[in-house]
């Protein structure tokens, strides 16, 4: 029976700096295996949309515009994502990966967190509404 | 010129606003060393003083079914205790500004005044919580009490006077902790007692009752029972520093000696657990009071020893 | 004749908000001035609907949804879960794979243990304690998050498989975790058996006798620090605990201090089990090939969550959305206990003896009917839950 058994932990802090880190201004490196931001390979990727269907969240749309010549618009909610990874693995041609940056995702609105990728023109008509995020328009152009 | 200087004294320095200030700044101290201790970071330097900011700032709700005066009325009684009896005591190393006989019991008394008004507040809110810290925080007053009064007074049993200024003017610069060490540490802890810092904090076990007797409390009366606290624990720490660690001759004795038995109380309450409130009672009646009549009757002896 | 009146009971309601629970739950304490003399308790408040949910969900998504349960335990309701869906579609997973799920899982244990060990002591008041087994479980977040990509809500799991491999730099930083690790534990068992406040806590207090355990079904190292022994590691080795078999960590005293040495004595089982996963993974791949469609048919999956034995049934119409899934958690019953053992105690020992089961509130809020007297089982439909509902909830305030 004693008292005071975590006197030798306690006495050797009061001369040790605090154990926190004082975050922005302490930033730690992230871990290489960090799951952050998604990256998307158009050149890999074939529209088989199993990676839309896999995604616990919804966050992934895929607008087919021509399959053949390999002309995609992938929409990516940021906000709705949760780093799962599973999109990566569903893709058999492993064209989604997740970086380890990008972690820091706070926003003021959700504009920044929705992300367009695909041809610059059609990511223009996408963003303007011309064109649905997401399924296979029968018009292609 | 005699009143306005009465008035500086007593709405400036030492007591009124200086103390307040320095209830605040205690309290960082003391939270500052616990987060030290506990290996983190802790509050900043303004953190006391935006609490009290902010909780002013706040609208006081008054529960339902509570007697209004009292419900805005005892925190004001309670925060006007410990500066009260702050005029007795050297604060900041000057002289007392007043002085009489007996004034150490109207001091000890002073200091309860603030743990009576929180109890008499618990129990005039109807809510469950309320009423329970009430309850336990009256309890642990009758516990830790008369220990502490008792070994408070083991250095006016020697000195043979019961008023502070002539006690600490008999000691003469001496040390009492190291002839009277049984009592100092009963003094100490029954410090802790009062101001229910932790272990003694079951009156307002935040994992048990939500707040204690201060349940129903917001806005102003908060404030003012967490500035009395802050200034009890000022004035109380004085005390013993005054009268066990040799008076306080000047500021900079002053700071020392207090911040260096609230380095002390900092300790005690990381490394101890939370008491019940049946064993808190039961440590002060059984341990408390036993070790302190053990130094009372040394002192006797002693005394009866020498002429 | 003299007829007495009934004593004035008091009830102190612990929740749904308070600073004690760290999720919602009700419990409504009767006492008589410190002495506890009756308390019910309701739950649902984090009720979300994850059963139906998963329904509509296939069976990919469904693995996240099943993480998502709860927080502290979640790779092991993904593995439950992957199990099952497994062996419905009769897919045998790659040794490698199970052992490394069994290595998070064990990993996810040490976590867990430690953040309750920080919960209890913070329930009694030590916050020191608590302070630094926090910033002792901050080592093991860092490695699993180096591990497998998250401190929380791994995602370690495939249906088929694992997602993460262990590397020679994971291995490094997962051992320097436990080296770190094991001689605080040591540290904490010490605190937690000698410390004199400590002990007049938990000492004595919250007792569980072997018979009232069985009789009660509680699980998990609640029960086992009441003697019962019971570890489905152990009794029904599931995953890879069939090829590293490990010993049940049994007390027989069953107050709250049985429950510290308990859990404390489990972390080091955790640090043995680890290190020797480590020194001896199978080699192989990952992840084996899962059909979208999973095969007719319905199976149960019992696994050990960090507070005792997690259940899992799945129904499957052979579609690519379950059917059914029905998850029952170990709080459940452990809460029950709870209700039963705070009479007689006082007012403080209450968040104790709450502390001591490990409640994790989100885990348990299922809808569970309960048919005493009638021997078939039956089901109800919406409409009549429904109806139940507003019978009995109908005019009694919460």
């Amino acid at each position: 029976m004693k008292f005071g058994s975590m006197f030798s932990d306690v006495l050797p802090s009061l001369f040790s700096s605090p154990m926190t880190e004082l975050y922005p201004f302490e930033r730690r490196e992230p871990p290489a295996r960090l799951r952050a931001l998604l990256h998307w390979d158009p050149e890999q990727c074939t529209g088989c949309g199993l990676c839309v269907m896999d995604c616990p969240a919804q966050a992934l749309e895929i607008l087919t515009l021509d399959r053949k010549a390999k002309r995609f618009v992938v929409t990516f909610h940021l906000d709705r994502c949760t780093f799962c990874s599973q999109c990566t693995y569903s893709c058999r041609q492993g064209s989604l990966s997740l970086s380890n940056e990008g972690w820091e995702v706070a926003a003021l609105s959700r504009e920044p967190l929705t992300f367009v990728w695909g041809e610059a023109e059609d990511v223009r008509r996408v963003l303007a509404g011309e064109l649905p995020a997401e399924g296979t328009p029968p018009q292609a152009t | 010129m005699d009143v306005a200087l009465d008035l500086l004294r007593l709405l400036i320095f030492p007591a009124g606003l200086t103390l307040l200030l320095l209830g605040l700044i205690y309290e960082w101290v003391d939270r500052k060393l616990l987060a030290q201790f506990q290996n983190r970071v802790g509050p900043r330097w303004f953190q006391p003083l935006a609490d009290v900011v902010k909780l002013l700032a706040k609208e006081e709700v008054l529960p339902h079914g509570v007697n209004r005066w009292l419900f805005i009325g005892l925190p004001v009684i309670g925060l006007a205790g410990p500066l009260t009896a702050a005029l007795y005591i050297p604060m900041a190393g000057l002289q007392p500004s007043d002085s009489f006989t007996g004034d150490l019991i109207v001091a000890v008394y002073l200091l309860s005044l603030l743990t009576l008004t929180m109890g008499l507040a618990g129990s005039n809110a109807i809510g469950r919580f309320s009423i329970i810290g009430a309850t336990r925080t009256l309890t642990q007053l009758f516990s830790y009490e008369a220990p502490f009064l008792l070994a408070l007074l083991g250095p006016a049993l020697v000195a043979g006077s019961w008023q502070i200024s002539e006690i600490i003017g008999s000691a003469g610069g001496r040390w009492l902790l190291l002839t009277q060490p049984v009592g100092f540490v009963v003094a100490l802890i029954g410090l802790m007692g009062k101001l229910e810092l932790p272990p003694f904090d079951a009156p307002e076990a935040e994992t048990e009752i939500v707040a204690g007797a201060l349940t129903e409390y917001s806005g102003r009366g908060l404030a003012l029972f967490r500035i009395g606290r802050n200034v009890a624990m000022v004035v109380g720490l004085t005390l013993i520093a005054a009268l066990y660690m040799g008076g306080i001759a000047n500021p900079l004795a002053f700071v020392a000696k207090t911040l260096g038995l609230l380095l002390i109380v900092a300790a005690l309450q990381a490394v101890l657990a939370r008491l019940r409130i049946d064993q808190t009672v039961g440590l002060w009646w059984r341990y408390g009071a036993l070790l302190v009549l053990l130094q009372w009757a040394v002192i006797i002896v002693a005394r009866g020893g020498v002429s | 004749m003299v007829t007495r009146e009934p004593l004035e009971t008091f009830s102190v309601p612990i929740g749904p908000q308070h600073p004690a629970l760290k999720e919602p739950g009700h419990f409504l304490i009767s006492v008589d001035g410190e002495i506890v003399t009756d308390a019910v308790v309701r739950l649902g408040y984090a009720h979300r609907g994850i059963e139906k949910a998963a329904e509509g969900r296939n069976w990919v998504q469904n693995l996240y949804l099943v993480e998502r349960i709860c927080g502290i335990c979640s790779h092991i309701h993904a593995m439950a879960y992957s199990l099952a869906v497994e062996r419905l579609a009769g897919v045998e997973v790659p040794p490698r794979a199970q052992t490394i799920r069994v290595l998070v899982a064990e990993l996810e244990r040490i976590h867990s243990h430690l953040l309750w060990l920080g919960v209890a002591a913070h329930e009694a008041g030590f916050d020191t304690l608590f302070m630094y087994s926090w910033r002792d479980r901050e080592t093991i977040m860092d490695a699993l998050e180096g591990f497998t990509g998250n401190r929380v809500n791994y995602s370690a799991n495939l249906l088929g498989g694992v997602k993460c491999d262990v590397g020679a730099e994971q291995r490094t930083a997962i051992l320097k975790a436990l080296d770190y690790l094991e001689p605080r534990t040591h540290h904490y068992m010490d605190v937690v058996t000698s410390d004199a406040m400590y002990l007049q806590r938990t000492r004595g207090i919250g007792v569980m006798t072997r018979s009232q355990a069985e009789l009660m079904g509680a699980v998990g190292p609640t029960a086992r620090a009441s003697g019962v022994p019971r570890d489905v590691r152990v009794e029904a080795p599931y995953a890879a605990y069939g090829s590293y078999p490990l010993s049940m960590v049994l007390d027989n005293r069953g107050d709250l201090e049985a429950r510290f040495v308990v859990r404390l004595n489990e972390l080091f089982e955790c640090y043995r089990l680890v290190r020797e996963i480590l020194d001896t993974l199978p080699p192989g791949e990952l992840q084996a090939k899962m059909p979208r469609r999973v095969p007719e048919g319905e199976t149960i999956s019992r696994v050990e969550a960090p507070r005792g034995e997690l259940f899992y049934f799945i129904k499957s119409n052979g579609t690519d959305k379950p059917e059914r899934l029905k998850v029952r958690t170990p709080t459940v019953f452990n809460l029950m206990s709870v209700v039963k053992l705070v009479i007689g105690h006082q007012l403080a020992d209450v968040p104790m003896i709450l502390a001591g089961i490990d409640p994790c509130f989100s885990c348990n809020d299922r809808a569970i009917l309960v048919q005493p007297s009638r021997g078939s089982a039956s089901l109800w439909t919406w409409e009549q839950l429904r109806r139940h509902g507003i019978e009995v909830y109908h005019g009694r305030r919460p």
